[in-house]
C-alpha cells in the first residue's frame, strides 16, 4: 500500500477528511481487505494511546496554526541562506574580493619599483669630452661601460697633451 | 576602522611609497659608497713600479674580456670614498689625475676626470651594483691607463 494511501487512512480514523473523500475510503475500505486490516491496526494503536493523549485545543483555527508553522520554517530556511557577517569566513570572503586588485596593485608597484632600481630604466650614457675624442662601448652582459679617450697616438703627442694623460 | 578604510589605508601607502622609490628625489636620497681604481695596461708581466700590484682578479678578468691587446694590469691607486645626495667628491687618484663624482639626477653617477689640473672629459649614467665605469686612454710605450668606478661592496 501507498504511503498517501496510509495517511488516507490516518486522515479518516482522525476525521480530518472532508465528506466526499470519506465516502470514496468508505468505498475503498469495502472492497480491500488491506486497507480495513489496516485502518484496524491504526484504530487500536489509537485505542491504545488514547489515555496519554492529551486533548489539546489549538488556540487558533487548524489553518492558520499549520500556515504559523509554514512560514516559521520558511523564515529560518532564508535565514541559514543570509551569510554569517560576524565570522572568520565572512572576512576572508571580504578579502577574496579585493584579492585581485590588491593583489595587482601591489605586483605593479614592485614591477615599477624593480624596473626602475634594476632594468626597466633606460641606461642612458651622457659622455662630454674637454679635448680629442671618445668611443663608447657598453658590455650589456658583462655590466660593463667603456669610454675611451682617443687621442693621438701616444708617443706623437704634443708635450702638453701626454702630460695630460701621464697618470701612472 | 572598517575593512575598506584599512584597506584604502594600505593602498595610500603603498601608493606614496612606491612614488617616493621611483621619483627622482627617491632615488638619490642615499649615500652612494664607491670604488675608484686608476689601472694600468700593459704587456709586461712586472710593473717597473713596485708600489704597483696586480689588479683585483674579478677586474682583471672584466679588462681582458675588453678587445684590448694588453695582457697585464695593475693598480696603481684604489680609493673608497661615500657620496652623499647633495655631494661633489673629489678623490686624488695619482700625482695628476683627480676625479670628481657626484650624484646626478634619476639616480645617475657623474664621473669627471682631470688630468694635472684639466678637465679632460665627463661621463654621465646610472651605476648599479657590480656594474663598472671605465674610462681609458692611451699611454706611453704602448701601455694603457684606465680609472675603474664601481660600488663598493
Amino acid at each position: 500500500m501507498k504511503f498517501e494511501s496510509q495517511l488516507q487512512l490516518q486522515a479518516y480514523l482522525d476525521g480530518e477528511m472532508p465528506e466526499a473523500q470519506r465516502r470514496e475510503v468508505e468505498a475503498w475500505l469495502a472492497w480491500d481487505p488491506e486497507a480495513r486490516a489496516l485502518l484496524n491496526e491504526l484504530r487500536q494503536t489509537d485505542a491504545a494511546l488514547a489515555v496519554g493523549d492529551c486533548d489539546l485545543k489549538l488556540p487558533e483555527s487548524r489553518e492558520f496554526y499549520w500556515s504559523k508553522i509554514q512560514r516559521e520554517i520558511r523564515r529560518l530556511e532564508t535565514a541559514d541562506s543570509v551569510p554569517d557577517r560576524s565570522g572568520v569566513w565572512h572576512w576572508l570572503t571580504l578579502w577574496r574580493r579585493w584579492l585581485v586588485p590588491v593583489g595587482g596593485l601591489a605586483i605593479l608597484t614592485v614591477a615599477l619599483i624593480w624596473g626602475a632600481w634594476f632594468s626597466g630604466r633606460p641606461n642612458s650614457l651622457e659622455v662630454v669630452l674637454t679635448s680629442g675624442n671618445g668611443t663608447t662601448y657598453r658590455d650589456q652582459a658583462r655590466g660593463m661601460t667603456l669610454v675611451w679617450l682617443s687621442f693621438p697616438a701616444e708617443n706623437r703627442f704634443p708635450e702638453d697633451e701626454l702630460d695630460a694623460l701621464l697618470f701612472y | 576602522m572598517n575593512a575598506r578604510g584599512i584597506l584604502l589605508k594600505c593602498l595610500a601607502c603603498v601608493a606614496v611609497g612606491g612614488l617616493a622609490l621611483t621619483s627622482p628625489a627617491g632615488l638619490r636620497a642615499a649615500d652612494l659608497k664607491l670604488e675608484a681604481q686608476l689601472i694600468w695596461g700593459t704587456n709586461e708581466s712586472r710593473s717597473p713600479n713596485p708600489k704597483h700590484k696586480a689588479v683585483q682578479a674579478e677586474i682583471a678578468k672584466r679588462l681582458k674580456d675588453l678587445p684590448f691587446k694588453w695582457s697585464h694590469y695593475f693598480e696603481v691607486n684604489r680609493q673608497r670614498f661615500t657620496v652623499s645626495a647633495a655631494e661633489t667628491k673629489r678623490v686624488q687618484m695619482s700625482d695628476e689625475c683627480e676625479i670628481t663624482v657626484r650624484q646626478a639626477e634619476d639616480g645617475q653617477v657623474e664621473l669627471v676626470l682631470i688630468g694635472k689640473g684639466r678637465r679632460v672629459g665627463k661621463v654621465v649614467q646610472r651605476l648599479p651594483r657590480h656594474e663598472l665605469l671605465v674610462l681609458g686612454g692611451n699611454a706611453p710605450n704602448f701601455t694603457a691607463w684606465f680609472v675603474v668606478l664601481r660600488q663598493a661592496d
